[in-house]
């Protein structure tokens, strides 16, 4: 089947998150849909998939024009769409989750389970893997339960397979598997739209390439025509520098203030560093590179091996242990991780302070507020009362909220994890100019994040991770955003000795 | 942030309401008891429905405050009144001495707690079915000690000489101001000031807020989240405790099957109406006090207007949910 979206425009309010875009797929051919993080992919996939329509624009299916109103109506033209999350229910067996909402029955209104399980044995055996249909989905490791959702596209006649970043939680071996399912699948005509951040995979697997940026379509064409630098320049786009920061002056010092040897965790092995006094270093790496687990693990909320050592004595313990001897962690995800709903903007900003420093027995008000008052005016808060909840402040400020938790908790080695996470670009700023003015104080800082811009900014050095390991450091002078992109996605390793060898580590 | 470009001024309005709800059903309570009851002010109504508070629910009710604000729930307590109401007194029928059986009380009410707590905390069981287990083993216990008869003080004898010292715990007073003060009302005032102090000026208090909002950051803003969790459970023992030494003081016998009966759902009861979110993080304790005065207010009330008794349970429920709607008006907001 012939796949073709033409001129797709999709607005959300008033923000255009895909732009005039087309694409291409025939049947038996592989897609690779290529761009950064909210370049537009999923949005574009869930039009084709039916989850919303399109605000203009046409999709055809052999050139017939076709109008989804829902994922169902896109699924009975054979369209099949495997989110990036596992929709699976663990509790229920697989040929149970592989006929959810479209169970057999009879008689009457009793299951069929034998005819199920009989039928999606068949499906197992024409992919040529090995599930029990028995099974509870629970039991299964990861792998195969991927591999059910891609059974239950096949289960009913599909013709498009839409596959988003569906490796993250492989191991390299269990992508090769994968992949020669669906090698099997395109020689009996599917085609496939595959979505995937690790360039190796991309040049292993697909035929053709569409990238978008910026909900924009910026090109395609056949994979062996290109090489992974081309890509990751399309991807990226030449609109850089941004000269505030490009003589960012660098303040560390020769001495050792956090010395990291061997850490090793359940999804990050062998990381070593030594951070100075008044040096900002960053550490990047895609979903599935232990990034977050690594920040974790240093502020000792995650297991890890190896030792920490904290101006030269071992560092270990509790979250408040580590407090105390002064070194503090911003949280990612703020939502989840960092804000207290139910406080006050008050007693939000003093928890870090209350645990780290207070030595009285009763906390006293007015010791709160003029804290509160100074960090404020220190960090532009935007807020009327302290005592009102955290919640009515916006994004950007309930994140400064949580900086001055961590500011007033006395720390001097700081971890900021992914502290820009959905706040705008001003405030962004903001925080990058705080982050150079506390390395200036003499604090040493390691900032974890996902943004490259970001790390050029505000970074003297950079540690990129990729499966786990220590990739590749940069220092701030070799940093640009092609190499760091290169290297996150392990392209370096291409599909050589080196790579089987990472994935005979990786498997657990 | 659309949020904060409407007037600041009309949201802070609205969350003084929503904050200080409690107040209002107060008052509201207080008028119709005053209609009700002209005599209602009179010093003695009013000490009899503190005392009233304190030997039954009160004291708990602190307990349970700090239990609800972390999240948590403790159906327990009822039956960890009747258990240590009724070994409290065989204590003191052996000893003869008020204050060992006080002592007795609160080391076996800690005791309880934290069972609970190693239970919910390290155990991760649901607070729920650890304390309901906990509810029906303390009742158990207590039934097969208390069979063929109730725990009686000194037997019975008020001739004994402890027996008019310990009646005197819940029933004399002091007097201050020309006014007589009964022992339990300085007792319940006092610990409901202590217990405010504690929840809003000191850092375990902040702990328990901080949990029954968000554990996840609370642990990365280093908080013991299990060790704040069973000082919750203990330290509610530790009221069920004493509140057991003013029940048998006040009833002078403890009946082991209908002991303490209800008082669980009493305590959170006054909570909710105290304005508490019964999934955790928001909470007061002047809520909770006037939660439970609320209580006794409209059981008072209740019988002067002549209510049949069976059927004050109703009316107290329907002013339960009224409480608590009037809270959810607002809270749908959320």
């Amino acid at each position: 089947m012939l796949v073709e979206m033409k001129q797709i425009v999709k607005d959300f309010g008033p923000v255009r998150a895909v732009d005039h875009v087309n694409l291409t797929v025939h049947g038996g051919e592989i897609l690779g849909l290529l761009g950064e993080n909210g370049a537009g992919k999923s949005t574009l996939m869930n039009v084709l998939a039916g989850t919303f329509p399109p605000t203009s624009g046409d999709i055809l299916l052999d050139g017939e024009k076709v109008v989804f109103h829902n994922a169902m109506q896109a699924m009975r033209r054979g369209i099949r769409f495997i989110h990036q999350e596992l929709n699976l229910c663990n509790d229920l067996t697989v040929f149970e989750n592989l006929y959810l909402a479209q169970e057999i029955r009879g008689p009457g209104p009793l299951l069929n389970k034998k005819e199920m399980a009989r039928r999606s044995a068949e499906i197992f055996r024409r992919m040529n893997v090995d599930i029990d249909p028995w099974a509870l989905v629970e039991d299964l490791p990861i792998a195969a339960k991927q591999l059910v959702e891609i059974a239950r596209s096949l289960l009913f006649k599909c013709d498009l397979i839409i596959m988003d970043e569906p490796t993250t939680a492989l191991s390299n071996r269990e992508i090769e598997n994968l992949f020669t399912i669906m090698r099997q699948l395109k020689e009996e005509g599917i085609g496939f739209i595959y979505i995937s951040h690790k360039m190796p995979e991309i040049f292993t697997i697909c035929d053709t390439y569409t990238v978008l940026r910026d909900g924009c379509f910026v090109d395609s064409g056949r994979i062996a025509d290109i090489d992974e630098k081309r890509v990751t320049e399309m991807m990226i786009g030449r609109q850089l520098a941004d000269s505030a920061f490009d003589n960012k002056p660098c303040y560390a010092t020769e001495e050792t203030v956090l010395g990291a040897e061997n850490l090793t965790g359940e999804t990050f092995r062998d990381i070593s560093f030594a951070l100075r006094k008044g040096e900002i270093l960053a550490f990047t790496g895609l979903q599935s590179s232990g990034r977050d687990e690594l920040a974790d693990a240093l502020f000792g909320v995650a297991p890890c091996k190896g030792t920490l050592t904290l101006h030269g004595a071992p560092l270990t313990g509790s979250v408040r242990r580590r407090m105390k001897r002064r070194f503090g962690m911003v949280p990612r995800n703020r939502k989840e991780r960092g804000i207290h709903n139910d406080l006050s903007i008050l007693d939000n900003a003093s928890m870090g302070y209350y645990n780290a420093l207070m030595t009285r027995p009763l906390i006293s008000m007015k010791e709160e507020l003029a804290r509160y008052a100074r960090e404020k005016q220190a960090l532009s808060i935007k807020a009327d009362t302290p005592a009102n909840p955290i919640t009515s402040l916006s994004g950007g400020n309930q994140q400064k909220v949580i900086l001055a938790r961590w500011l007033e908790a006395g720390a001097d080695v700081l971890l900021f994890d992914n502290p820009t996470q959905g706040i705008d670009v001003g405030t962004k700023f903001e925080i990058y100019h705080l982050l150079i003015e506390l390395a200036r104080q003499g604090k040493s800082i390691l900032i974890f994040s996902s943004e490259f811009p970001e790390i050029m900014k505000v970074a003297d050095r950079c540690i990129i991770l990729y499966m786990g390991q220590i990739n590749r450091i940069m220092e701030r002078s070799e940093m640009n955003e092609e190499d760091m992109m290169y290297y996150s996605t392990g392209a370096n390793l291409e599909r050589g000795t080196a790579q089987t060898d990472t994935a005979e580590r990786m498997v657990p | 942030m659309d949020r904060k470009t409407v007037n600041p001024r009309r949201l802070n309005g609205r969350r003084l309401f929503s904050e200080y709800s409690y107040v209002v059903s107060f008052i509201l309570i207080l008028i119709i008891a005053v209609c009700v009851n002209p005599n209602f002010f009179r010093w003695r109504n009013i000490t009899t429905i503190f005392r009233q508070s304190a030997t039954t629910t009160g004291i708990i009710a602190l307990g349970m405050t700090m239990i609800i604000c972390a999240g948590q729930i403790d159906i327990s307590v009822g039956a960890q009144v009747a258990l240590l109401s009724g070994f409290g007194i065989t204590v003191l029928n052996a000893t003869g001495s008020i204050w060992l059986m006080l002592l007795f009380c609160l080391a076996g009410g800690a005791l309880i707690g934290t069972v609970n707590g190693v239970l919910v905390a390290y155990g991760h069981m649901p607070a729920m079915i650890a304390t309901l287990a906990m509810q029906t083993s303390c009742r158990a216990i207590i039934n097969h000690f208390g069979q063929g008869g109730p725990f009686a003080v000194a037997d019975g004898m008020s001739t004994e000489p402890y027996y008019q010292t310990f009646r005197e715990v819940a029933n004399g007073s002091l007097v201050l101001f020309g006014q007589k003060v009964p022992y339990p009302m300085i007792i319940f005032i006092a610990m409901g000031l202590l217990f405010g102090l504690i929840m809003r000026r000191t850092r375990w208090g902040k702990h328990i807020y901080a949990i029954g909002s968000n554990e996840v950051s609370a642990r990365l803003d280093g908080v013991n989240v299990n060790l704040v969790k069973v000082s919750v459970f203990t330290m509610t023992g530790v009221l069920c405790g004493f509140t057991s030494w003013l029940y048998s003081s006040s009833v002078m016998a403890v009946a082991a099957a209908s002991a303490g009966n209800a008082f669980e759902m009493d305590a959170i009861a006054a909570v909710a109406i105290g304005g508490a979110s019964m999934s955790g993080g928001r909470g007061k304790i002047i809520g909770s006090f006037l939660g439970v005065l609320m209580f006794k207010i409209i059981n008072n009330t209740l019988v002067a207007a002549k209510v049949p008794t069976f059927l004050t349970g109703a009316i107290s429920g329907a002013i339960i949910i009224i409480a608590v709607l009037l809270q959810n008006v607002r809270g749908r907001r959320r």
